[in-house]
């Protein structure tokens, strides 16, 4: 729904993002206090938006085959590790700068991503949930066997290098990581929509009319599964140089499962929803984290432990509260508040 | 709607009370990144009990020399993501000295961050934090040297027996970091005294049969097998060789992580004759201490339903409140910090921990928090002592790392 008195009379204005001059200054200024941030903003908060926003970019990839495309992937955690393992490979032992190693791990986790969407054609549903699993164990046992990605012990991948300026702390690195996030949400909402986007879509809601109407489904879907890898392989290498350390235990299938909560909570089939689902389930967690060591102060009966060890049920609660109440996610919440606020005073 | 009213004005009554109280008191941070409901929440729970028991304790005492300790303690899920940004999070708190790494990747992650901050890290007996000396000091000795004091005590057994020629031993544990952390010295150690190692063997944390994985160790004719990982995974490794008929004509042994007390309630039969190669009491021995009557007194349940690494935990507090104490001796309070703490935890040599565990070895060239085994076997279904003290042999120093 367009905001009230607003008319498209030319095709750009049909086709831009950002409609109106509010929604510009909006922009901007989010822009600004984003890029501003480390001036005035915490470490803590610092690395915290740091881990937002590799988490948005995983997302964003799942958004793409599972929200959009329909086809569920559990192999997320498994291909970040592909593109944190090569960017760690590429900028440690070949000497490769990170600003090369970065495109080059998100093109090499969508390569071998396309072994995830292989079976797509066949199998959907339950069943290529199990084979994007196995998938994810197939990766996970490779790499600590393999003498190239330091087996058991990983690897410490060094910090980003411009010359002789080293992005070596969270407040840098932050720039790129920020900017990075950027990029990749301004490609995925634009992708979801061209005629790649409204294909995905089409396969999602029924892939025998999509066929029907001339969209080579197997075609459509290992690129969905290119593009979620690659999107997986971006966040690994980001988060490989600003950890600095890559070790196979940091990715497991509970990271793969709660990225799919993160899709759940935000919504499927929306990129705010991506958004609101990273930003809603990290501040939880980290929420619980703060809240334990207060709850033990206060009420010392219960112990530290049992107070922080809660963030797992508060997952799971919050998991089962949004598929009952809300399965549309977070962004239809927003869509139904944006909605009745452009209609506001009249109901509809 | 009174009752909730009133419901939420008692909460922030308690909670400003709470905040107040605790910003009033001279007071230092210790922050324990564990693991409470994943692959090693077997170690991390009852551990962190007794860290906080002990910290209450010394704290209802009136802390050391007046000031008290707060304990932090954070549920990583062996995440490593989550314990970075429980680091980060905490790394700020009002003298904060140590951070207590449990689990062998966070420690990895979180290390290189606490050294940038100049605060002492623990983690659990990862030998490369003893080759290479830095701010991490290691729980007890560590994995290999306790595995490296097992190809001893094999040794003698193996005389004992009236046995000729050398033993062949099998190795068993996770396939991780911390898995393979006992080879990386042990290995040079065993070949050193002549004792043929089997091609190891490593499983997937959270694996449920390990038949195929001991079905290769027993077709390799080993004598002996050294398994490793946290309980309740020794447990369920010998319950499976008990399956197999394995632990009739194969001796069992387990690292430190093995099975304590309450495993060995589980599986009595298949655990029968393990041997348990440990840096603190077990057993009887540990729920006979004095200090384990904390167990009781904050309502934790019975005595024999202690978990023997619930002394670890205070055996972490009590090496915290040594160090402590000789910083705040050194600088005062007022320039305590995390430098200072470092340089009292290289002070602690030789400090005695009520008999719990040997007696402290970090120093300015030791990262080990003792030297000191003790063997304990299952017999009649419980966990005795069958050695004293034994110092371990230094595997660290035959590894390249």
């Amino acid at each position: 729904m367009r905001p009230c008195g607003t008319f498209d009379e030319r095709y750009s204005q049909d086709m831009a993002i950002l409609r109106i001059k509010r929604h510009w200054g909006l922009l901007i200024g989010a822009l600004i206090l984003l890029y501003l941030f480390p001036l005035f903003g915490s470490y803590y908060f610092i690395s915290l938006v740091n881990s937002l926003c590799i988490g948005i970019i995983i997302v964003l990839g799942l958004q793409i085959v599972s929200g959009y495309c329909g086809q569920i992937s559990f192999g997320q955690a498994a291909f970040m590790a592909v593109g944190a393992y090569t960017s760690a490979i590429l900028t440690g032992k070949v000497g490769l700068s990170f600003f090369l190693a970065l495109p080059i791990s998100g093109i090499v986790a969508g390569l071998i991503g396309l072994g995830g969407g292989a079976p797509s054609l066949r199998i959907k549903g339950f069943y290529l949930a199990m084979a994007t699993i196995a998938i994810h164990f197939v990766v996970m046992w490779l790499i600590p066997h393999l003498d190239i990605t330091g087996k058991t012990q990983g690897l410490h991948p060094p910090a980003p290098q411009i010359g002789s300026f080293t992005f070596d702390s969270d407040e840098k690195i932050y720039y790129i990581i920020v900017t990075v996030m950027l990029l990749m949400t301004y490609g995925a909402r634009n992708m979801v929509r061209t005629r790649v986007g409204r294909a995905f879509v089409a396969i999602r809601d029924n892939d025998l009319a999509a066929e029907v109407m001339g969209i080579e489904l197997y075609r459509y879907k290992l690129l969905a599964f290119f593009i979620s890898c690659f999107y997986a392989g971006i966040a690994g290498s980001l988060w490989a140089h600003w950890i600095q350390v890559v070790h196979p235990e940091q990715f497991t299938l509970l990271h793969a499962l709660n990225y799919i909560g993160m899709l759940i909570v935000g919504g499927g089939g929306s990129i705010p929803g991506v958004f609101f689902g990273v930003i809603f389930l990290r501040l939880l967690d980290e929420g619980v984290m703060f809240a334990a060591p207060l709850l033990a102060s206060i009420f010392p009966w219960i112990g530290i432990h049992p107070a922080a060890s809660m963030s797992v049920s508060v997952f799971g609660i919050v998991l089962i509260i949004f598929l009952i109440y809300e399965p549309r996610g977070l962004a239809h919440r927003w869509e139904i508040f944006k909605t009745s606020y452009r209609l506001y005073p009249f109901s509809h | 709607m009174r009752k909730i009213l009133c419901g939420v004005l008692i909460f922030t009554f308690l909670f400003v009370t709470g905040v107040l109280q605790s910003n009033a008191q001279k007071e230092v941070t210790y922050l324990s990144l564990a693991d409470y409901t994943a692959a090693i929440a077997g170690l991390n729970v009852p551990g962190d009990m007794g860290t906080e028991d002990y910290f209450k304790e010394l704290n209802a005492k009136g802390g050391v020399d007046g000031v008290k300790v707060k304990f932090i303690g954070v549920d990583t899920r062996y995440d490593v993501a989550r314990g970075v940004s429980a680091y980060k999070r905490y790394r700020a708190e009002p003298k904060l000295l140590v951070a207590n790494a449990i689990g062998t990747p966070i420690g990895k992650a979180v290390g290189p961050l606490a050294t940038k901050d100049k605060i002492v890290q623990l983690v659990p007996g990862d030998g490369e934090f003893q080759a290479n000396l830095g701010r991490i000091f290691v729980w007890g000795p560590t994995y290999q040297d306790a595995f490296a004091a097992t190809v001893d005590w094999l040794l003698a057994d193996w005389k004992k027996k009236g046995k000729t020629g050398m033993p062949k031993l099998g190795f068993i544990s996770w396939d991780s970091a911390y898995g393979k952390e006992p080879l990386r010295g042990g290995k040079e150690y065993a070949e050193k005294r002549g004792v043929t190692l089997a091609p190891p063997e490593f499983f997937p944390p959270g694996t449920m049969d390990h038949t195929v994985y001991l079905s290769r160790l027993a077709k390799a004719e080993v004598n002996y097998i050294f398994v490793g990982g946290v309980d309740p995974t020794p447990t369920n490794v010998i319950r499976d060789a008990h399956k197999l008929g394995l632990t009739k004509t194969i001796q069992f042994f387990c690292d430190y992580w093995g099975p304590t007390s309450l495993g060995v309630r589980l599986h009595p039969e298949a655990l029968e004759g393990t041997v348990i190669v440990s840096y603190y009491l077990r057993g009887d021995d540990a729920r006979k201490h004095p200090l384990s009557n904390l167990w009781v007194k904050y309502g934790h349940g019975k005595l024999e339903d202690m978990n023997e690494v619930y002394t670890i935990g205070m055996l972490w507090a009590m090496t915290f409140e040594a160090g402590l104490k000789i910083a705040l001796k050194e600088v005062g309070y007022k320039k305590l910090d995390g430098e200072a703490m470092y340089q009292a935890y290289q002070k602690l040599t030789g400090l005695e921990r009520a008999g719990l565990q040997g007696p402290c070895a970090y120093s300015p060239t030791s990262r080990r928090g003792s030297w000191e085994v003790r063997f304990y076997q299952v017999r009649a279904g419980k966990v005795t002592s069958i050695s004293d003290w034994i110092k371990a042999p230094d595997a660290v120093s035959l590894h390249k790392f």
